[in-house]
């Protein structure tokens, strides 16, 4: 099956498309990266009244005599949000698809896969400066929820990601998995740090940067207008006259945005919209199994 | 600065049109909406102050892009702003006037000549469509220009053919000639171009400047231009032989000579080892070295023995400088060869000094004479196979038999000299009767003019010689102070001759005449050989003429002359430019006169039968042909430089503008120092370097 840009672009939803990258992914994966159901000891807790008295484990009650109850690390399904970058500057396109477009395919073909591994996932929507959550459940009628909200969303408003992590390091339990799929535009200098911060807090971080191939290559020659699309900010340039300058800003920036992921011990993709997105999947889902 | 297309220059106008798109070329730029702004406003803030000086710089080398093409093709060249101010202006009739004169045949590497050459295209390029033109090249026998015409490649090929000469030239009888040719142009504006080295020894500043005939006809001044192509040197350093002059070197041998050149240098600096040189073809008979102070002259001589008689052709040479023509002078020497001569003494004596032949026979055989000499009495010499001698010499002989006066006239026939002179034992009668044939004149009776043993005063009534024919061969040197040892002799007893020879009638020549008239010596030409008559005595018997010191180089010039190694043509000295003057003897004839080149003189034979020849163009030595075609080197010569020529002083700028006037001095351009790259070509380069520059910073 084609799953280069130019054929997605031809799908129109986030449903087909997202499905026609997972069915891509599917038959390249070999290793689900999530376990589901894991329940992992954790301590032993002395009893109290009100504990579970099946987690009482006998066997210590006969070596020491007292009541002692076994504590487990998670006790339910995995639970992933994406969080989905919706700002006006996802909007842009030089090719077939706008970096929205690849984000939100992206982020329903990991729904696919997780709804199928009966994981639960949920969705955080920055757009028009404001949040739309939809809470993570497992079931697969969920997913039919999740797809449409990915397909409803348009580009629009800032980019806040510093409060987008604020907000899920509130709503979230410890120990979720977190996708940001954004282009890190954010004015804001310590939105990535807050976002990496997530981290800290014992939730599974990964970061999708996507970004136009203009972007990356500034490809203009004639004297050019740029428009902030985040704000009211031009500025007339001969790019020919910046590229040089623009692109060791830009690299600059992409590299010191991976460094800190890594020191972060956070998963990032970089995700051209040019690319075919099966490869992105299986390029990060084939990193994650390699960790375990 | 001048322009040759100043209405070029208003394409420098364009230069306006880097600033007029700047002000005015405002195109809208496309709009484009963009994610990554920040990185944008950044690298824009970065670069501003860079791309700021690239605009700069952009501006300035497109500027100076549309400046430096009209300006090259404007054709600009530099100079100073007085004659900026001074260029001409309207057309004019133009005669270029090419110096031609040997000094400008200076060279630094570049022949001043060269360069004049090039100063005369240039003018030639620089004229306007409309002007006519002429070219002279100036000599110093100028021919008069054509009239000024359109005919350009005529006037290059004239150029092109131009030579410089080893004479001089009148440039301001060319200014005249060349002001002539102007007149006949109807165009009021009227130009004349000097091109020349302005050596000062071609003006005439004494002489009025050039003038043409003004539209009234009232003379004005034509514009005159200057080009110097010797323009920022003071002066043109050179050194030269000015003169050579050739003597016997007795004491060294009979076949040495002692060259003394005479160097002077007129440059401003002292001139030290000069190597000063005697060659003939390849080789260096004698070498030395000379100094001679800034404008100073020196003389230096050096002596050569040829080891055989003949003409000698060669040069004297002095180590060459940047003008080399005059630093050798051709010679044409003739060297005596070694002579035999037969002395019949008629009158021997056992007391040396008494004997007829002792001061013959000293004089003859004098150092450095290359007379070789056999003295025998009468009896035996009369006797003597002749034609094993060059020359006889018959002393006081009483007088030939019929045969020995017949051998001796077929040793006259057959190139011999034959030498008489009197005495008490001459015959008269049997000398006229026998010797007829080969005497100059007969003898008639021998006259006392004192009694030298009985009148006291003897000494004031004895004869003296009193008509010397100083101009003949045999007598040139006693001239002046020489003279004096000559007429200073007394002669007491002497030979009357006839008045002619019937024999050879008007063959005969009296070279000395005593006071009353009466011949001293007489000579005459018989066959190939020649006879002179003494009517006195060679010893001391009728004549104190003996012992005068005047005796011995007359003797010796006696045995030269009869034996033909004295030749009359000896003297000549011919300089470049002027024409020879050659007298063959008795049966010579000059049919070609050849150049040092190979080429040939134009040949003119004058009624009294001497050959006009020339002008000489060039020096050296030049070669006669005889009727057979062979050279005849009795007549051959040497051709030298006038030595005011070698004299480069110049004429200071201002000297000539006060001549000229300094309001038709109109432009003085061909400064050789400056490089000679016209301006336009500098222009043209900065262009190239600045659309480099451009093309570079736009990639950029």
């Amino acid at each position: 099956m084609l799953l280069d840009a130019q054929t997605l672009a031809r799908l129109k939803g986030v449903k087909l498309r997202a499905r026609a990258v997972m069915e891509g992914v599917l038959s390249g994966l070999h290793k689900s990266p999530h376990q589901g159901q894991s329940v992992e000891f954790a301590e032993h807790k002395e009893y109290a009244p009100g504990d579970e008295l099946r987690h009482l484990d006998w066997k210590a009650y006969g070596k020491f005599d007292k009541y002692y109850v076994k504590r487990f690390e998670h006790e339910t399904n995995l639970r992933s949000v994406m969080v989905v970058d919706a700002s006006s500057s996802m909007g842009y396109t030089s090719g077939a698809l706008t970096k929205l477009d690849v984000a939100t395919t992206l982020a329903g073909a990991l729904c696919y896969l997780l709804v199928r591994q009966q994981d639960a996932a949920g969705l955080a929507l920055l757009t028009g400066g404001k949040w739309k959550d939809v809470p993570p459940r497992a079931s697969a009628g969920h997913l039919n929820v999740l797809l449409d909200t990915l397909d409803a969303t348009v580009p629009g408003g800032g980019t806040d990601l510093g409060s987008a992590a604020d907000h899920l390091a509130e709503v979230l339990p410890r120990r979720s998995s977190v996708i940001v799929l954004s282009d890190l535009l954010d004015e804001k200098q310590d939105a990535l740090k807050r976002v990496l911060a997530l981290r800290q807090r014992k939730n599974d971080v990964s970061l999708f940067h996507v970004v136009d191939p203009a972007e990356l290559t500034f490809p203009f020659d004639d004297p050019t207008l740029f428009l902030d699309m985040e704000g009211e900010g031009r500025i007339e340039v001969n790019p020919r006259e910046i590229k040089e300058s623009y692109l060791e800003e830009f690299h600059a920036f992409l590299a010191q945005v991976k460094a800190a992921c890594a020191e972060a011990d956070v998963d990032y993709e970089l995700v051209r919209t040019d690319e075919r997105l099966d490869d992105v999947l299986l390029r990060y889902l084939a990193r994650r199994g390699r960790r375990g | 600065m001048t322009f040759g297309n100043p209405w070029m220059l208003l394409g420098a106008l364009g230069a306006f049109i880097p600033l007029l798109v700047h002000l005015f070329d405002r195109r809208r730029p496309r709009p484009h909406p963009f994610g990554p702004m920040a990185f944008v406003l950044r690298s824009q803030k970065r670069t501003a102050s860079r791309l700021k000086l690239k605009r700069l710089l952009l501006y300035v080398l497109r500027t100076l892009i549309l400046l430096a093409i009209p300006f090259a093709l404007a054709k600009p060249e530099l100079g100073s702003e007085a004659n900026a101010a001074q260029v001409v202006k309207g057309p004019a009739a133009t005669a270029i006037i090419l110096d031609a004169s040997l000094s400008m045949r200076w060279s630094d590497g570049t022949a001043l000549f060269e360069r004049g050459r090039d100063e005369a295209r240039d003018a030639l390029k620089d004229l306007l469509p409309e002007e006519p033109a002429t070219v002279l090249v100036c000599t110093a026998s100028p021919a008069a220009p054509p009239p000024p015409g359109f005919d350009r490649a005529r006037l290059r090929a004239l150029v092109d053919e131009a030579k410089p000469t080893y004479g001089g030239a009148d440039l301001s009888r060319c200014m005249d000639l060349a002001a002539r040719a102007l007149e006949e142009n109807p165009m009021p504006g009227k130009r004349l171009v000097v091109v020349s080295d302005m050596a000062a020894s071609a003006f005439r500043l004494e002489a009025p400047p050039p003038t043409v005939k003004g539209p009234t006809g009232a003379p004005v001044k034509p514009e005159v231009v200057l080009r110097d192509v010797a323009s920022g040197r003071d002066a043109l350093g050179n050194h030269a032989i000015v003169d050579l002059k050739v003597e016997p070197a007795l004491q060294a041998g009979p076949r040495a000579f002692q060259f003394t050149f005479t160097v002077r240098n007129f440059g401003t600096e002292a001139a030290k080892d000069l190597e000063a040189a005697v060659r003939v073809g390849e080789t260096t008979l004698a070498k030395g070295f000379v100094d001679v102070p800034a404008g100073g002259t020196t003389q230096k001589a050096l002596t050569v023995r040829f080891p055989q008689g003949g003409t000698v052709v060669g040069q004297v040479t002095l180590a060459p400088d940047a003008l080399a023509e005059d630093d050798r002078r051709a010679f044409v020497l003739p060297v005596p060869r070694a002579l035999k001569a037969l002395v019949v003494n008629g009158a021997p004596h056992a007391t040396r000094y008494r004997d007829e032949a002792f001061f013959v026979d000293a004089a003859l055989t004098a150092p450095g004479s290359p007379v070789e000499v056999a003295v025998r009495d009468a009896e035996v010499g009369l006797g003597e196979d002749f034609s094993g001698y060059d020359l006889v010499l018959l002393l006081n002989v009483t007088a030939p038999s019929a045969e020995e006066a017949a051998r001796l006239a077929t040793f006259v026939e057959n190139g011999g000299g034959l030498f008489i002179s009197m005495g008490d034992r001459v015959n008269t009668e049997d000398y006229n009767q026998r010797l007829g044939a080969v005497l100059p004149r007969p003898l008639r009776v021998v006259r006392t003019s004192a009694e030298r043993e009985t009148d006291p005063e003897a000494e004031t009534k004895a004869a003296r010689l009193a008509q010397v024919k100083s101009e003949h061969v045999l007598f040139s040197p006693f001239t002046g102070r020489a003279e004096e040892g000559l007429i200073g002799a007394r002669f007491y007893r002497y030979m009357l001759l006839e008045a002619d020879n019937p024999a050879n009638p008007g063959a005969s020549q009296v070279l000395a005449t005593y006071e009353d008239g009466a011949p001293a010596v007489a000579v005459m030409r018989k066959g190939k050989g020649r006879v002179a008559l003494f009517t006195s005595t060679v010893d001391r018997d009728w004549s104190d003429f003996a012992i005068r010191t005047s005796f011995l180089p007359l003797m010796q010039r006696f045995a030269a002359y009869l034996t033909g190694s004295l030749e009359e043509r000896e003297e000549v000295r011919v300089r470049v430019g002027e024409q020879v003057t050659l007298r063959p003897e008795g049966s010579q004839k000059v049919t070609a006169v050849r150049t040092p080149d190979g080429g040939d003189l134009p040949v003119k034979e004058q009624s009294d039968g001497s050959v006009v020849a020339g002008p000489v163009m060039e020096p050296g030595a030049y070669s006669v042909l005889g009727a057979d075609g062979k050279m005849q080197p009795a007549l051959s010569f040497a051709a030298t430089l006038d030595p005011a020529e070698s004299d480069l002083t110049r004429v200071p700028q201002d000297t000539l503008t006060a001549y000229f006037g300094e309001e038709t001095v109109k432009a003085s351009t061909g400064d050789a120092d400056k490089p000679t790259v016209p301006l336009w070509t500098w222009l043209i380069l900065a262009a190239c370097v600045a659309f480099f520059l451009e093309g570079t910073l736009l990639r950029k």
